[in-house]
Order: C-alpha cells, then structure tokens, then sequence
C-alpha cells in the first residue's frame, strides 16, 4: 500500500529475501537534513543519529545508528508491529525535526523476511508544496482500489438485506472466513499456491453461506422471529465468530506467501499500481458486471430482484423465495469470501479485519440505498474514496482512515436517508 | 486444579469494579432498548465520552472535579443529539448502524497518534483518579480478599462506589419508568403508531431516552476507566455494547434489576470460564494444538456471543423476565 500523507514521503517497499526457517528482517533508511543553499535544495546524511525500535510501551526491541551518509540498518530480532524512534538527544546541536516531520513512526509493520524503509527528515521541509497535489493522484488509485473490494463484498450484504430485511452483522466475519482459509491453505496448514487457496476458500464461504440459511436464518424467519432479532442473533454470532478466528488463527497481522512483495509497479500514466492490484480490480470488476449481468438478464437474478421488491408479490407469482434466499445467501457468501482473499492481500488478514470492513459496507450500502445492490456499487465507490481521500485532506491521520467514511454515512442519512438510489418507503 | 481459587475469582469476577461500572452502563442501555426499543450499538461510544470528558479537562487544564463532571454531561447530552436526530426518524437498523459506526469515530479519535497530545493515543491518559483516591475511605495499596481471590484497597472502594451509584441509579429509573413519562416510553416501544396516534411527540420521547441512558452509560464509562486508573481506547470496543446487550437480555429487558443480575450471573460464568481455562492450560490439562498460550482468554467473548444470539432465539425475555416486557418483536 503506498498511501502518502501529507509532510512526509513515507518509503515503505519490501524486499523479500530467501524464505528460511529463521526469519531474518531488517529496518533499514536515512536520518537526512534537507536546507536551501543559494536557492538550491540540498540533502545531505545526517551521521551518529540513534534510531531506535521499541514496542508501544516503550520496551526496547533494537536500535542502531546512521553511518556517514546518514544510512542507517537495524536488525531486528523478531518480525511485528514496532515503533520506530528517532532518539533526538542524538541530533547534532543546530538540526531539529520541523514541524509537521516526524520522530516516530508508529505501528510500522516489519514482516519477516524483508527490508523495511524508513525515513527521517530534519531541517526545513522543501516537499510540502509539490508533495500534496503529486499524490492526489496515487490517492485517488488507492481509494479506487479500495472501493473495489468494498463493493465486492457488499453487494452480498445488500442483496442479503434485499431479500430477507435483514442487517446481517455477521457478514464481516464471512469476509474474515474467506480471507483465513485461503492464508491457512496458503501458508498455515499448508503451503498450496494462493489461487487454488482462495478458490477452496470462496467455496467454503458459500457453503457457510447457505448452511447458515439452512440452519438460522430459516427456521427463525418461519417461527415469525422479527428481524431485530435476527439481527441480534447476527451481532452475537458475529461476535462469537471473531473471537474464534482470534482463538484459533492468533491476533497478528499476516500475509499471504505470494504476491504480496511486489516492488515492480505497472505504470498506467498518472497513476501506478502493483500487478496485483490491478489484477484485484480487474477481477473485482469483471465479478461485479457478471453479478449485474445475472441480476438483470438471468431468470433467477430477475426472481431475487422480485423478492427483493415485494416478497408476498414475488410468492404470489410462483417464485420460491426460499430458494431465491438460500442462493443470495450462497452468492452473498462467495462473494464476501473472494472480497475477503483480495483485501486480505492487499492489507493484511487478520482476526477483525471483518468487523473494520462490515462498517465500510453499511456505509456503502446505506449510502447507494439499502436492499438495492446498484446503489451498493455507488455507494462503495464513494466510500472506497472517501476512506482514502480523507488521509489527503487531513494530514497525518492515517489511523483514522474510517472516520471519514462513517462521517458521511451520518451526513448522508441527515440529508438523504433513503441514500442515493433507495426508495422512500424502505426508511420510516 | 485449584477449585477454591476459580470459585472465589467468579464471584469477585462478579461483583467487582468492573462489573459495577459495566452494570452502570447496562441500566442505561436497558433504558435504550428494554424501555424505549431504541436499539443502540454504540453505548460504548458514550462511555467512552464519559471517561475522556472527565479525564482531559483534570489532567490538561486541571479543572475540579464537579466541571469535569459537567464537562462529562454536556458532551454526552451532545453526542445523543447528534446520534438521534438524524435516526430516530428513521428505522430501528438506521440507529443501529450510526450508533454503532459514531461509538468506532470516538474510538478511532481517542486512539489515534495525532491526538496524542489530547488523549494519549493508544496508551490513554492516567493520573486522574486523584479525586477518587481522596475520598476512598481504606487505604489504596491495603490487601483485601474474597477466597482465594485478593484485590487492593482502591478497588474495593471502586466496587463499593459502583455498586451505590447502580443502586441509586436503579431506583431513579425504576421510579422513572412508573411515572406517565416512563409509560409513554413503553407505550413507544409497543407501538410506536399508536402513542403518536394519542398525539405523543414520539420523537421527543426517544431522544430523552436516548438523553438519559446516556448520560447513564457515561457515567458507567467514568467509572470503568476510574477502576482501572486509566482511560484507554481498548476499553471502549464495540465488544463492551455487545457485552451488555448480552448481559440485559439475561436479566430480562424493561426490567430495573435486570442490568444487575444479569452482571452477576454473566459475570460469574464469564470469570468462572476464564480462570477454569487459565488453570487447566497452566496445570497443561488440555491439548497444545486447542490452547497455545493466552488464547483462552478469548473463550469467553465466543461464549458471550454464543449466549446472545440463543439468548434471543430461544429465551427473549431473559432467565427470570416476562415474555410481555421483551421488545424485539415490535417492529
């Protein structure tokens, strides 16, 4: 992911070294101080500056010290999450950290086997006036990327609401589900090559998907249950389901063994992206135009349309709405699997990655319209852009990603309940 | 297997600070959704408010103790404006879905490196709970037991503080919810078409609803953190809302004891399932490939969620409630 904040280039390319039992990674970059000389910008290494690599809590993990040309290489003994600290009792008297640069860089992830970068930047900041529109851009590719994933797994979630009426929290855990299976054939049980993965992967999901139909979800909505309720029994399954994962995959942020160190970027004018990215959005496109295809041409994309529509009508004219809900739960499944594979590549897996994402899709749906899966095409774009134009906006924020697409989820529903494409009736 | 111990850290698991302050925050989701119908997810978020509105202003820019406390009010009393008027027009699922998504901003806010300053990020913010030291009738570091089970001074008196403030707490709502105001609340809650119908501004009603269960769940959210000494973001997960959701159904909703038996009973099978699996994977009475480490520790959140979901299906009305008072089934 090469999302670039505002005030500082934050290099952050992996090099895969050889796959060993001993892990072996290192964090490696510069200490440099940048000044304008005669209206000519100058860069020069900063030597004898501690670098430090300590947890969140302040224990010390490694450290060492830049070189002549301000280059610095820490080895670091155990891969995770650290923070990274530039020591500024070290700086030499007269260089300082200007505003808007930072000293540390929190929660910077070192994967095993790799060199991690990091850059330091003293003195006088010459990059912030190009540096903001440059990447307005590559910001836009990420959201767009994004958006992608999001709308793969959300038009389940909203043809799931469509059909049934029902807020189905635990759809968050199906993308998790998807998104563990293919890592545990990929790189935890066993070692098969990611794409046979994902599809077993994709496979269990829509099993899940429909077992749970089978199981729950109808013999609740034939004893009357009310759909509060359902919904509660989808928070708590959820919540069940989480701290599953948690128990049996652990709570570390992992990586599939393929595709994931991708330095080669594929130049597409303005913008770049890795090669996988653009396979995902590739993918996810081609997915998402068959899914619409089916819902507008086929006899059945037409029958779940018709229940979603008016179900006593739908009944009435001989469709079988169970069977119409037993396949959106399945199709609902699968998709929310390939959505979970393909973001777990693009930004990790771990145990609640779902649960982060599951409030992304209510916003894209409640945004497009809910129970319309058009509406939640739309609303992912925008929620997709919005999640990573807000990083462009306010600087610095990088862990508050999300807030700026559950912001416009509140606004949206001040100004336009129904969201984009949604009809008045569904609301009140 | 030390039997004595995992029975007496049940029943302390169950009546400790901790328990009180979230039984706090249980009365005032009970208020939301056992008495209103308002399915509020994001409760967490108004603890949250409660524990940071009380801490910044002491540590920052060292107000007494009563500002703090007023500080606390207003932003709660803020936070349900700005969570009901968009939604409570709207269906349950809307509030649902906001509460849920604004109770992540405020955790997102508090926790994230560029408030550091303000909220201490991550690590949050001691060195507040001075005020409550002060008044703690025992001496802070002193020894104190149930069983086998030991605890110092200062969470004795949290425990003792939380369980007076539940118990008054209680009664005002009790006492509430008998007056006509407390009626109309229920007649909402039943039907929502017919108390408009008796010309009842429903709207109005389900915000002071809102209002009050959460200035009650901020006050739950003052002492959770109180207990601790610390105001952090970790304590104010989504998992915390589904906990007392958990725990409310079990006490039966509508119900002014039911925050507080459920706790007790939640409590004690939750402490009771945690220090069991602590004790067998130290004493390696279960297998390696099950139990590595600490894993066990997240038994309990899948027990917890497991309870939820059978609990509304098979048991609505809670394990001593009354199927009349269960509200799931109005809309």
């Amino acid at each position: 992911m090469l999302a670039v904040p505002i005030g500082f280039l934050l290099a952050d390319f992996g090099v895969a070294a050889a796959q060993d039992e001993d892990t072996n990674q290192t964090l490696g970059g510069r200490v440099q101080n940048e000044f304008e000389e005669d209206g000519e910008e100058v860069r020069e290494g900063v030597a004898d500056v501690r670098i430090v690599v300590e947890t969140p809590d302040g224990t010390l993990i490694a450290e060492g010290v830049t070189d002549e040309g301000g280059q610095y290489s820490i080895a670091v003994p155990e891969a995770g999450t650290y923070n990274v600290r530039l020591d500024t009792e070290s700086l030499p008297e007269g260089i300082t950290i200007p505003e808007g640069e930072t000293e540390v860089y929190e929660a910077v992830n070192i994967p095993a086997n790799s060199n991690t970068t990091r850059v330091f930047f003293l003195g006088e900041d010459l990059r912030q006036a190009e540096s903001k529109w440059s990447q307005f851009l590559p910001t836009l590719a990420n959201g767009f990327k994004l958006a992608m994933i999001i709308a793969i797994t959300s038009v389940g979630l909203s043809l799931i609401f469509g059909t049934t009426g029902l807020s189905n929290f635990a759809h968050g855990e199906m993308v998790t589900l998807g998104a563990l299976v293919a890592w545990g054939l990929n790189r935890s049980w066993a070692s098969w090559s990611l794409l046979p993965a994902a599809i077993v992967a994709i496979v269990v999901t829509a099993v899940v998907g429909g077992l749970f139909e089978l199981g729950v979800w109808r013999p609740l909505r034939h004893r009357g249950t009310s759909l509060t309720s359902m919904m509660i029994v989808s928070i708590g399954i959820a919540l069940a389901a989480r701290h599953l994962y948690l128990f049996l995959a652990g709570g570390a942020l992992e990586q599939y063994s393929q595709y994931t160190l991708q330095p080669d970027l594929i130049d597409l004018g303005p913008i770049e992206y890795p090669p996988r990215s653009l396979w995902i959005i590739c993918i996810s496109g081609a997915v998402i135009i068959g899914v619409a295809l089916f819902l507008l041409k086929a006899r059945f994309g037409k029958a779940i349309r018709a229940v979603s529509d008016n179900p006593e009508l739908a009944s009435s004219s001989g469709i079988d709405s169970d069977r119409v809900i037993l396949l959106v739960w399945i199709l609902g499944g699968a998709l929310a699997g390939l959505g979970g594979v393909m973001y777990g590549l693009e930004y990790g897996i771990r145990w609640d990655m779902g649960f982060t994402l599951l409030l992304l899709m209510f916003a894209a749906i409640t945004l497009g319209g809910l129970g319309n899966p058009f509406g939640a095409l739309i609303g992912s774009l925008v929620i997709g852009m919005f999640v990573e134009l807000w990083t462009f906006v306010v600087p610095n924020a990088n862990d508050m990603k999300n807030v700026g697409a559950l912001v416009a989820l509140i606004i949206i529903l001040l100004i336009r309940p129904q969201g984009i494409l949604g009809s008045k009736e569904r609301i009140g | 297997m030390n039997w004595e111990l995992i029975f007496s850290s049940a029943v302390y698991t169950s009546i400790n600070a901790f328990a009180a302050a979230v039984c706090l925050f249980a009365v005032g989701l009970n208020v939301h959704v056992g008495y209103t119908g308002l399915l509020n997810f994001g409760q967490a978020g108004f603890a949250a408010v409660g524990a940071y509105a009380f801490a910044i202003p002491i540590i920052e820019y060292g107000w007494p103790w009563y500002a703090a406390l007023g500080l606390v009010v207003v932003c709660s009393i803020a936070l349900s404006l700005v969570l009901g008027l968009p939604t409570l027009r709207l269906r349950a699922d809307y509030l649902a879905i906001v509460t849920i998504a604004a109770a992540e901003i405020i955790r997102y806010f508090v926790s994230s490196t560029r408030f550091t300053w303000l909220t201490g990020g991550t690590d949050g913010r001691q060195g507040w709970t001075e005020f409550f030291s002060d008044l703690n009738p025992w001496v802070d570091d002193d020894r104190f037991w149930i069983g086998a089970q030991t605890f110092d001074g200062y969470r004795l008196w949290m425990m003792v503080l939380g369980w007076t403030v539940v118990a008054v707490v209680s009664v005002l709502v009790w006492a509430l919810m008998r007056s006509p105001w407390g009626r109309v609340l229920k007649s909402i809650r039943e039907d929502e078409d017919a108390a408009r119908a008796l010309g009842k501004n429903v709207v109005a009603f389900k915000l002071q609803s809102l209002i009050i269960g959460g200035l009650i769940g901020s006050l739950g959210g003052l002492l959770l953190a109180a207990q601790t000494q610390a105001a952090t973001p970790g304590q104010f997960a989504p998992n915390l809302t589904f906990i007392c959701f958990t725990v409310i159904i079990i006490g039966g909703l509508g119900r002014a004891k039911g925050p507080i038996v459920g706790t007790m009973i939640f409590f004690f099978v939750y402490g009771f399932v945690d220090t069991l699996l602590s004790q067998a994977t130290r004493r390696d009475k279960l297998p390696d490939w099950l139990v590595a480490t600490d894993n066990f520790s997240q038994v309990k959140f899948i027990v917890a969620g497991v309870a939820l979901a059978a609990l509304v299906v098979f048991r609505p009305q809670g394990i001593f409630g009354d199927r009349r008072e269960q509200v799931f089934d109005v809309r």
